[in-house]
């Protein structure tokens, strides 16, 4: 036993490249998405309703007259929320009331795992590559750990013992069910095309400009985005919360933090959303009209360990301009669209974007056929 | 569960087009990012250029910027002051008359070189209902209505009765004012 961890120690030295690597990528991904997007989503999401609706948006919270463009609110959110009571309703099941958050907010962390925010870069004869867990199922481990996060939803709304809690967790099951059929049928195009589940080999293959997912998949990136924004329950797919008409659905009965994680959750999920949607179609960390060893040349001149790490810079600054110019889309969208129908919602999922996804398997299918 | 249900007709006809969808949301969210960026370059522009009218937006941060007011606005009436000290208003009692609700109150008297005055002019403002008829009747140019919007309430009613000491304002701080009843005294609408 003790032999065992002695050999597992000695291999330390050998391993130290990979854990830190590891740990460094664990800690960007967790502090972009968390110290990053989870607090400033919360203000491009008012600034840019604002904006967009004639507005000027939240400015009013200041420290000694500096509003920062209203930025200091998030903080003042931040300072209300954790000074909030935390209320739990009289004949609510306590054990998932308290679960539930921690199930909605913790899978949109988690599901970024597999998405690679850069290529493979070889750092001082230490092969780099920039996705935390570079897997084999790759985009279907999203799938799974997004029917995870569902369960939050749906647990909260059982749990408040809340009507209208509960309507809203119903709303979330059945929108998630439809939707998440017609996602992973969408998707089945661009395996096709690219051959592999692996997100990284995806990546890698969308080098050449016009092989980008966009201009393979045309039909299956209109679908998958309609799916993704319904997978995001926000407008025009927030039936599950739909104010007019569940006050706040199934988050209704929470306060405080547990009410700022599934907030999070929400941002999380679009963070993630946009950044499968870049990963898939839009070329991850790839440059237009640029290749890796192009980009390589071009940085040659500080010597190859440090060229690499410039275009590492540059690959993964752009892989995260693509991720905010997908958010920009998203609330967009979002802040233009009315809400669907419960009806038209399972219209839209069953009777359009099913078939269309089955026929866009069927045509390339064909092509490629064709082609090959 | 089975029933009958009726199928509400709504009045609305949607084209091929329309009901495609997609092109529609297309449309929509032109419209939205036309507005964001038209926005957010005003604001941008107003922040560093300094301008707060540069702002394509029509909010107005209140305390802090002030509105810029039509001439025609009316604001609190206030009694002219002439050049040579003494009030412009000779007591005629017309304002008195003209003022619908009778917020106006005068006693005219005379001064020692023979030219009226009021003895004491009350203007109650908390009755009064900012119509400017009492300028309009004033054949002396002597009421007028000022721009004065703010500081008008008060916690106290007898505070709001204002005498001819709070109402007389000197002439050369109401010369827009002037120049504005004269121009529409005399301009074309005025037949």
């Amino acid at each position: 036993m003790g032999n065992v961890i002695m050999a597992d120690l000695a291999r330390i030295p050998e391993l130290l490249p990979s854990i830190i690597e590891m740990v460094a990528k664990v800690v960007f991904i967790f502090t972009m998405n968390m110290g990053v997007f989870a607090p400033l989503l919360g203000w491009v999401e008012r600034k840019q309703s604002a904006l967009m609706q004639d507005r000027i948006g939240a400015n009013r919270a200041d420290i000694l007259g500096i509003t920062a463009f209203g930025l200091l609110h998030t903080l003042t959110d931040a300072i209300k929320l954790l000074t909030k009571e935390d209320f739990i309703p009289r004949g609510a099941d306590k054990p998932l009331h308290y679960l539930a958050p921690f199930i909605a907010v913790v899978p949109a962390l988690i599901a970024f795992a597999v998405i690679p925010f850069g290529g493979q870069y070889v750092l001082w004869g230490h092969k780099t590559n920039l996705v935390i867990a570079d897997l084999d199922v790759g985009i279907l481990f999203v799938f799974a750990v997004a029917s995870i996060s569902t369960y939050g939803s749906v647990i909260a709304g059982w749990a408040s013992n809340n009507n209208w809690s509960l309507l809203g967790g119903i709303r979330v099951g059945a929108q998630m069910l439809s939707y998440e059929v017609a996602m992973g049928l969408t998707l089945v195009g661009v395996f096709m095309v690219y051959g592999s589940l692996r997100m990284t080999d995806i990546g890698v293959a969308q080098e050449n400009f016009f092989h980008w997912g966009i201009f393979l998949q045309p039909l299956g990136f209109i679908l998958f985005i309609t799916c993704a924004l319904a997978e995001n329950k926000r407008t025009p797919f927030d039936i599950p919360e739909a104010e007019a008409e569940l006050v706040a659905g199934y988050f209704t009965e929470y306060s405080g933090l547990k009410f700022a994680m599934f907030w999070m959750a929400e941002f999380l999920e679009m963070v993630t959303i946009s950044g499968v949607l870049v990963a898939l179609f839009f070329g991850g960390w790839q440059i237009p009209f640029v290749t890796h060893e192009g980009l390589v040349k071009f940085f040659g001149f500080l010597g190859s360990n440090f060229a690499q790490v410039a275009v590492m810079v540059v690959h993964v600054t752009v892989f995260w301009v693509k991720v905010l110019g997908w958010i920009f889309l998203l609330m967009l969208i979002r802040w233009t669209l009315p809400r669907f129908r419960y009806d038209q919602v399972m219209e839209l999922g069953w009777k359009i974007i099913l078939p269309l996804a089955l026929v866009n398997i069927f045509i390339t299918g064909a092509v490629m056929l064709m082609v090959m | 569960m089975s029933g009958t249900y009726r199928k509400v007709d709504r009045n609305v006809t949607l084209t091929l087009w329309e009901r495609l969808y997609l092109p529609e949301v297309i449309r929509g969210v032109t419209i939205t990012t036309r507005h964001f960026f038209v926005n957010f370059l005003s604001v941008t522009k107003a922040y560093f250029g300094g301008k707060p009218s540069d702002r394509k937006i029509m909010t107005i941060y209140y305390p802090d910027e002030k509105p810029v007011l039509p001439e025609a606005y009316r604001g609190k009436p206030v009694l002219v002051l002439g050049s040579d000290g003494r009030g412009k208003c000779v007591a005629c009692g017309l304002c008195e008359v003209a003022c619908p609700p009778k917020c106006i109150s005068i006693v005219g008297g005379m001064r020692e070189d023979g030219t009226r005055r009021p003895v004491t002019y009350k203007l109650n403002g908390a009755v009064c209902i900012f119509c400017g008829l009492c300028e309009e009747a004033c054949p002396e140019e002597a009421i007028v209505m000022s721009d004065r919007y703010e500081g008008l309430s008060e916690y106290d009613r007898k505070l709001m009765v204002y005498d001819k000491e709070a109402l007389l304002v000197p002439e050369e701080k109401l010369g827009k004012r002037l120049d504005y009843i004269r121009r529409r005294m005399f301009g074309k609408w005025n037949y």
